[in-house]
């Protein structure tokens, strides 16, 4: 049963750029690029109960080493400077995390919110090296001897490594690191009374979520083709929330199925910029309130 | 740089840093009763600030009375809010309340960007904009009611938190909630009550700020300082909250003369960064013992 539905799933995936129209295979590659960041804020979030606003920040962070490589360096492969960029940001966020670990609940929001700030502000303002304002243009991606220029082509890549990094998340709760998440979620001190170190693993748990959210940032990069620092507002870190309170904090899952339908929710809703936070908003109050757990605790509650 | 002119930059921040220091006082009244910070508070600010306005255009009250008539509106918005919707929550974690108010912040901005406008409007005054001089320094009588209007408020705050029931019954709530209620403290009418209080204070913060910084949709930012400040101060201190306040006010107008305009935006969270980073608790905070 269960391997019939994921082959299901890989076909239609695979299929998808063979039958859709242009348009909605971008959106695809935009699903498969916001689920990474909804799992790797659910990393964070979910799986260790620390509440971030700033992971737009951290999304700037990727796409622009993304693109700075691949202007200054072209002959690196994709996947190498995915890597890079994931890997860059996931430094940044060992700089964030580790001062962090003092700080709780509000004030971690708070802190990393005004880290989301001071990235685009630094974004603007290091003009020399982002263009600021005016925007980046980002080249295409280029693999061996293939130029990705085809949505076809990007949304391959993308739904690639997505499928990588949602098969490492799955298996994150099988591993004593993912254990020692959850333990930390339910009580931090009953964790550090069983003998987990809980500063050290809520660090890892940043790290790992910059390193999910960079990896995106480079996708992102590829996948839009233009960089500019109002495209990270805060409002997109909110998007983020909203995709895994939506989909469930702490399942992966439910992540991706946040992340699906809070992309096309925003797309739909391009002509009508004024409900769209009111719908939003609306979605996260509902949530709250009538369906704790979203997504993922309905479909644990019926079957 | 003159010293009568830094004396004019540091009165002016003092005037914003007052209604720093107000939204920091909501903030912190509501995070003491309930435990949790409402992230629509600068939006709640926003909507009866709105209310002023039009209470003043479409209704033509006089301007003092269109002022209370939005205070009056964030009350009432605060309890509907309170009683409706953050009330089903109170089992709930602070987390999920935390998350209700973020999406209540989005569908009130947004609301209030279908109900008035998304763009920026004049906002009348009770005080003039043209400096007067006192002695050698120039000042603006705008900054200068400010400073005054919000020294009135905060005293009365005090009064309010010493020699009233209520007052004393939420300081009981802050400290310890379950020994309230054993005292025979309705902490639930306590929790409306820290809503429509906060909501009221920081509503007079927003009809006394909007004349300086126009009325928009996105006035409702100014929480972020609010929140700032509060922390600056230690979070949860009154006194904190005030003095936070002033501070940053005073540090985000004197900022810019020393630092390049890059830097200017972002002196507020540079300040919390830092405060965040090297002193958590703040200047006046205490640190809670953590429980299981």
């Amino acid at each position: 049963m269960r391997t019939t539905a994921l082959a299901l799933a890989a076909a239609a995936a695979l299929g998808w750029p063979l039958v859709a129209p242009t348009y909605v295979v971008f959106l695809g590659t935009l699903v498969a690029v916001n689920a990474i960041v909804a799992i790797g804020l659910n990393l964070l979030s979910g799986y260790t109960n620390q509440l971030s606003f700033g992971h737009a920040g951290f999304l700037a962070i990727g796409a622009y080493v993304a693109a700075l490589l691949t202007l200054h360096l072209p002959v690196l492969p994709v996947p190498l400077t995915l890597l890079a960029a994931g890997l860059a940001t996931a430094l940044v966020g060992l700089a964030l995390g580790i001062p962090c670990l003092r700080l709780e609940g509000l004030y971690l929001a708070m802190a990393t919110l005004a880290f989301g700030f001071v990235v685009t502000e630094a974004i603007t303002n290091l003009d020399w090296l982002t263009r600021g304002n005016d925007g980046l243009r980002v080249p295409l991606a280029r693999l061996g001897p293939w130029t990705l220029d085809t949505d076809a082509a990007r949304y391959y890549l993308a739904v690639a490594v997505a499928a990588a990094m949602i098969l490492a998340a799955l298996n994150v709760a099988a591993t004593r690191t993912g254990r020692a998440f959850l333990a930390i979620r339910t009580s931090e001190i009953a964790a550090e009374a069983s003998g987990i170190h809980a500063a050290a693993y809520k660090t890892i748990a940043f790290v790992l979520s910059a390193f999910y959210t960079g990896v995106a940032g480079g996708l992102f990069a590829f996948v839009v083709g233009f960089l500019s620092p109002d495209a990270f507002d805060v409002f997109l870190s909110v998007d983020f929330l909203v995709m895994i309170i939506l989909g469930g904090l702490g399942s992966v899952l439910g992540s991706v199925a946040g992340a699906a339908i809070v992309t096309v929710l925003n797309d739909s809703l391009a002509g009508f910029q004024a409900y769209r936070p009111l719908i939003f908003g609306a979605i996260m109050i509902v949530c709250m309130l009538f369906m704790p757990g979203g997504l993922a605790a309905m479909t644990r509650r019926k079957s | 740089m003159s010293g009568s002119a830094v004396a004019h930059v540091v009165v002016s921040g003092l005037a914003t840093g007052c209604i720093y220091s107000l939204v920091a006082l909501s903030l912190v009244i509501v995070y003491n009763a309930t435990r949790t910070l409402n992230f629509a508070q600068g939006e709640m600010l926003m909507v009866s600030t709105f209310v002023a306005w039009s209470a003043q255009r479409a209704a033509g009250l006089p301007a003092p009375l269109a002022f209370a008539c939005g205070v009056a509106a964030g009350g009432v918005l605060a309890y509907v809010v309170e009683r409706a919707i953050i009330r089903r929550a109170v089992s709930a974690t602070h987390w999920d309340v935390l998350i209700i108010t973020l999406g209540l912040s989005l569908v009130l901005r947004a609301g209030a960007g279908m109900v008035w406008t998304n763009d920026e409007l004049p906002f009348p005054s009770l005080f003039s904009n043209r400096p007067v001089s006192i002695g050698p320094v120039r000042v603006a009588p705008v900054s200068l009611g400010i400073i005054g209007a919000s020294l009135v408020l905060m005293l009365a705050l005090v009064a309010l938190f010493r020699a009233t029931r209520f007052g004393r019954a939420m300081r009981a709530v802050a400290q310890n909630q379950n020994a309230a209620r054993l005292m025979g403290i309705s902490v639930e009418r306590v929790y409306s009550g820290a809503w429509v209080l906060a909501a009221v204070v920081g509503a007079v913060g927003g009809v006394l700020i909007a004349p300086v910084t126009f009325l928009s949709t996105k006035m409702g930012l100014i929480a972020i300082n609010g929140f700032t400040a509060a922390v600056l101060g230690g979070f949860g201190s009154m006194p904190g909250a005030v003095v936070g306040g002033m501070l940053l006010g005073v540090i985000e107008n004197l900022a810019p003369l020393y630092l390049p305009t890059g830097v200017r935006y972002s002196v507020p969270f540079l300040v919390m960064i830092a405060i965040l980073l090297a002193r958590p608790r703040g200047l006046f905070g205490r640190v809670e013992p953590r429980k299981v």
